[in-house]
């Protein structure tokens, strides 16, 4: 990134209540090219209500998000279309449709049609091949069966191939190793490095696991009491000062 | 997972994925013992030619409907509103056939259109249960059948005979003939394979299953779900109209008692086709197996001279039968 260029994702002082609880009171962020930055705090620190403002799940009360320098219209600010400036979700819990096949997965939202009314389902498998194998994840054999009948890290790997696989310069991953066991944790952060590397694409993780955020993050960003208080560069917070910076907040 | 480590763990001699299979063939197998069934107990009066053409005849109407059922259930819903809105259907069809001449029958199939889109509406929009606003829809389409009937049926007849002042009708000989077999019967295969078509291979098909698989997954990767599910029930609508139409050239009459009750033969059959009613599942192809299981049982129950009380606890049971053998507990996370 030259100097001169603006970060890809700008997230400045956003706030969003519910009822009368302020879930966040002033969440700010840069996110850069090539990036993984994770977002840590306690729980109801606010990291959830951040990142669903930032994937368009919830319009902030106020604030600024700019990607790559451009105002976001907050005024317009759904799913669909933070989708099509680029930033995708992998959920805690996938956000799969689990009676449907990891193609269908792939494809939620995007479903390439043949005579207007038809789902193209050979392009849908060729490009479901193409991803996993970009993922070198290589045990889906059956992509006709239903997700629910694959094991937690394929399902994982469906899920952060979706993300990827439109070209998606930011994926948003929400606890993306909280239900997996250590080989499948391991096959995710190695996927993660994988895309950074190959695609360029930036990562925004939020975790609760702190071995892993310092093992993946470039920078770490704490959330205390709804308000983004610190922000460590990578291999410069031990897990001691982290937790004492999510826990009191200094 | 392999088959041989999920037959371990499910303690059983076979994996799910052979359970899944055997349970696929539940319908099939449940139509062949009952064919079978009433063939050794009633004998040639049960397989003639007579009898299987009346079949033939009774069960398209009951097939539209269940399609209709078919829909809404895969998205997780319910519409029990279909038996009212096929009165109303049928009666707005032949107004409109009455003022506007065989081309009026199409709007019995807006009129079906109309009330599955209300009821998309009200579900979507105020967040109220299928359910229950269906069971509002029963009730209120049911009074408008009989407030615009006056408590009158309008017939259908063949021209060769006029009705008296006070009786309304429309010479309609085509939509007659359209009711008797082998008409009725191509007519219904063809909307069959119209359905199939629709169901299996549409993006609109695909996302049925979606939306009864994981509506919030749909949400937040940004579908419309209130949209679509507005269009489902108006789909399905459209389908009761059409059985509307087919139970108009069967009856030769629209009258305001027209369908009462056949909402549940309608669950009923989906039911016994191994469509889950928790949504996500379904089979068009089944869902056929099953409203024809469920008109082969009534007939022969019929014929066999079972008191008609005693043929409801037996369909009854035989439900219930079926859809303990067929239904896949491991996709239904939660029974209510």
């Amino acid at each position: 990134m030259r100097n001169s260029d603006p970060p890809l994702l700008e997230v400045k002082n956003v706030s969003k209540s519910f009822g009368g609880v302020q879930a966040l009171r002033s969440g700010s962020f840069e996110l850069g090219r090539r990036e993984v930055i994770a977002v840590v705090g306690a729980n109801g620190a606010g990291k959830s209500t951040l990142i669903k403002i930032v994937a368009g799940v919830y319009p902030p009360d106020s604030g600024e998000i700019r990607i790559k320098g451009r105002p976001v219209d907050l005024h317009d600010h759904s799913v669909s279309r933070m989708r099509e400036r680029g930033i995708e979700v992998v959920y805690q819990d996938l956000a799969l449709v689990p009676n449907m096949s990891a193609p269908y997965n792939l494809f939620l939202g995007r479903m390439p049609r043949k005579w207007g009314i038809f789902a193209d389902k050979r392009l849908m498998r060729d490009k479901t091949r193409e991803v996993l194998d970009q993922l070198n994840v290589r045990t889906v054999q059956d992509l006709s069966r239903p997700i629910s009948d694959l094991s937690g890290g394929q399902q994982q790997s469906i899920a952060i191939g979706r993300a990827i696989a439109w070209g998606k310069e930011i994926v948003i991953l929400d606890e993306p190793t909280a239900a997996l066991g250590p080989n499948e944790t391991g096959e995710v952060e190695r996927m993660v490095e994988e895309v950074r590397n190959k695609h360029g694409t930036s990562f925004i993780m939020i975790s609760h696991n702190l071995e892993q955020v310092q093992r993946l993050a470039d920078r770490i960003i704490v959330i205390h009491h709804g308000i983004t208080s610190q922000e460590f560069k990578r291999g410069k917070a031990t897990a001691d000062r982290l937790v004492k910076a999510i826990t009191v907040g200094i | 997972m392999t088959d041989s480590s999920a037959r371990k763990r499910t303690g059983g001699f076979l994996s799910p994925r052979q359970l899944e299979r055997i349970r696929d063939y539940v319908p099939f197998v449940a139509i062949a013992l009952v064919i079978l069934l009433f063939w050794a107990i009633s004998g040639d009066r049960f397989m003639s030619v007579r009898n299987w053409t009346f079949i033939a005849q009774q069960t398209p109407v009951l097939m539209l409907l269940a399609f209709a059922q078919l829909m809404v259930v895969t998205t997780g819903s319910i519409d029990i509103s279909i038996g009212s809105s096929l009165a109303f259907s049928a009666y707005v069809g032949a107004l409109g056939m009455l003022w506007l001449g065989d081309g009026g029958l199409v709007l019995g199939i807006a009129a079906g259109a109309l009330v599955g889109m209300c009821n998309g509406l009200v579900i979507s929009l105020l967040k109220i249960p299928s359910f229950v606003t269906t069971l509002a829809m029963l009730i209120i389409v049911r009074a408008v059948v009989i407030i615009i009937s006056d408590g009158t049926s309008i017939y259908m007849t063949d021209g060769s005979v006029s009705g008296g002042t006070n009786i309304s009708s429309v010479a309609a000989p085509w939509l007659l003939s359209l009711g008797k077999f082998p008409a009725i019967f191509v007519a219904a295969a063809a909307v069959a394979v119209l359905m199939w078509v629709f169901y299996e291979k549409t993006l609109f098909g695909q996302q049925l299953k979606a939306v009864g698989g994981n509506e919030k997954v749909l949400r937040l990767v940004g579908i419309n779900v209130t949209a679509f599910k507005v269009k489902v029930f108006a789909a399905a609508g459209v389908m009761v109209g059409i059985a509307a139409c087919v139970n108009l050239a069967r009856a030769g009459a629209a009258t305001p008692q027209a369908g009462l009750m056949i909402e549940l033969d309608a669950i009923a059959a989906v039911a016994l086709g191994g469509t889950p009613l928790t949504g996500g599942y379904g089979s068009v192809v089944k869902t056929i197996i099953g409203a024809l299981t469920l008109t082969i049982v009534r007939n022969g129950l019929t014929i066999a001279g079972v008191p008609p009380s005693w043929s409801q606890i037996a369909l009854g049971a035989l439900l219930i039968a079926a859809i303990a053998i067929s239904l896949n507990r491991s996709k239904v996370d939660v029974v209510k």
